[in-house]
């Protein structure tokens, strides 16, 4: 065996001992804990002392090896560094720190089993937070995958296609709305629960859609975005704050990451919904989501996710592309219409009003979103049609409709995509 | 076979910006490379220095303690592994795929001297 075949080996094995993004998820812990400790005034200093302490990881742990419990470990460093930090402060005299100091001592360190429920709680007085709808709802997006997610500027500058300048301004005014607002790090009750818990699903929406569909660049989808956006849904569904409508949209969420595996191909090619191989399909998301699919009609009210959620369950019963139930996928589809109304819904309608009644009758709905403003550099418009119109045999039709879907922002991916149907097409 | 310490220096501001994720890929890679070494048999021991500066004892006219060496230079002797290899060649080689040079810390090799004619 060469070095390297025997790093490789060891490095799977040493995968296993620490799980996927073990640090990331514990940062998001660890700044949500000591935001609590220090107040929210002071998230600033609770995430320094967070990557403080996982920077002395870094440092140590080449020499002594991981210690047997990781977590504990950055955990009692951050603490550590967090009370130094505000004895410091003390000393120079800011009122703040003297307050938290005094609530350090008091607040004994708890033993591992409650650490655990006492993270699970401090997340999610986090993710409220974050999403407190007094901040720009660009800067809640940020913010949570900053402190819940543990995202580095850079990361969520990446992510939004944004400079780092930018994003970093933006964490910073959030910050300081929380400071000047005083905004509480707490569990909200009755009507106030409701409006940031809209906020928080909306958030973890966008972070998911995001995700699912990168809007430019080469990876076709942000796994990591994805995943942090069903973590985050997942910790509210499981908490006490849920409500039928944060089970509809984990459901949501669980069924179209499950298909992600099969979205991309070998070589890191698009593949369409019909194309995909189902085996590839996780079957454990797809159990996850039907169970909170379960959950979610246990209320009384449908929305939007709820809806949303039953269109992706009724692609995940359909085991081969053509069992797929579109006539239900469009009765849905026009209950979607109804409950929130936008042109992507109409897009997405035609595409099912296609299968169930030809390329033609969705020709003739798609036309009429032609110049509509908000789908103007949205390149899915043209490529359905596009696509549509090589169904139908209009070759000349589909290359004009095709070259300007190539004229619109999209993945790599998808323009290699739209390449291959415009080679089609000619 | 002689012992040869492997130094490995590190420049702080390699690490600004870091994202968790990116700590813990760094911190599986140095496992990696130090269980590799044990997996080869060589690996003797690895420490980490501590954050302080250090003392240094100057000597002839009456010892003179001054504080460390680092505080001026980028560098810092971060902590060190001692090998074992037959040759300086050999433990060189053992320490080119550690990924400490990735993220451009500098590893200085020095051969512990095997103390020639000693009993």
């Amino acid at each position: 065996m060469t070095g390297t075949e025997i790093s490789e080996t060891i490095g799977a094995d040493n995968a296993r001992v620490m799980v996927d993004h073990l640090f990331r998820s514990r940062a998001g812990q660890m700044v949500a804990y000591l935001t609590r400790m220090l107040g929210p005034e002071h998230l600033d200093l609770a995430e320094e002392v967070t990557q403080e302490a996982l920077l002395k990881a870094l440092q140590n742990w080449p020499y002594t090896g991981i210690p047997n419990n990781p977590a504990g470990w950055l955990f009692r460093v951050a603490r550590n560094s967090a009370l130094d930090a505000i004895r410091h402060r003390t000393l120079t005299g800011e009122k703040s720190a003297e307050l938290s100091a005094e609530h350090f001592r008091h607040a004994a360190t708890p033993d591992d089993a409650e650490l655990e429920e006492r993270f699970r709680d401090d997340e999610l007085r986090m993710v409220l937070m974050c999403c407190h709808p007094t901040l720009p709802q660009d800067a809640r997006v940020a913010l949570s995958l900053k402190t819940t997610g543990g995202f580095s500027v850079r990361e969520i500058a990446r992510a939004f296609l944004a400079d780092e300048a930018t994003i970093a301004q933006r964490l910073v005014r959030a910050k300081r709305q929380i400071r000047q607002s005083g905004i509480r790090f707490e569990l909200p009750a009755g009507e106030d629960l409701d409006v940031r818990l809209d906020s928080a699903l909306e958030v973890i929406y966008l972070m998911f859609n995001e995700g699912y569909a990168a809007q430019s660049g080469e990876d076709l989808v942000r796994q990591d975005l994805c995943g942090e956006a069903l973590r985050l849904g997942r910790l509210l569904a499981t908490s006490s704050v849920s409500t039928p409508q944060v089970h509809a949209l984990v459901a949501l969420m669980a069924f179209q990451a499950a298909r992600l595996p099969a979205r991309v191909d070998a070589a890191g090619e698009l593949v369409v919904l019909e194309d995909q191989d189902r085996r590839q399909w996780d079957r454990g998301l797809i159990a996850l989501g039907f169970h909170h699919f379960e959950m979610c009609a246990e209320g009384t009210s449908v929305t939007s996710y709820h809806v949303q959620a039953a269109i992706a369950a009724t692609h995940a019963r359909a085991e081969q592309g053509r069992a797929t139930d579109w006539e239900q996928i469009l009765e849905l589809y026009d209950q979607l219409l109804q409950l929130s109304p936008s042109p992507v819904v109409e897009l997405n309608r035609a595409v099912v009003v296609a299968k169930v009644n030809g390329p033609e009758a969705a020709l003739a709905v798609l036309r009429q979103l032609e110049g509509n403003r908000a789908l103007r550099n949205y390149y899915l418009l043209p490529a359905v049609q596009g696509q549509l119109l090589l169904e139908i045999g209009d070759k000349a039709g589909a290359s004009e409709y095709l070259g300007r879907a190539l004229d619109c922002p999209c993945s790599e991916p998808e323009r290699r995509f739209l390449r291959r149907k415009l080679a089609d097409a000619s | 076979m002689a012992k040869y310490m492997l130094l490995l220096y590190d420049n702080r501001a390699n690490w600004t910006d870091i994202s968790p994720d990116e700590m813990q890929k760094a911190i599986q890679k140095y496992k990696a490379w130090g269980d590799k070494l044990k997996k080869l048999g060589i690996y003797v021991s690895s420490h980490k220095l501590a954050d302080d500066a250090g003392k240094v004892l100057r000597g002839r006219s009456g010892p003179r303690i001054t504080d460390g060496p680092y505080s001026e230079t980028k560098e810092v002797l971060g902590g060190y592994f001692m090998i074992e290899a037959p040759t300086y060649d050999d433990a060189v080689g053992h320490s080119r795929d550690c990924p400490h040079l990735e993220y451009g810390g500098t590893i200085e090799v020095r051969q512990i001297d095997p103390m020639v004619g000693s009993a």
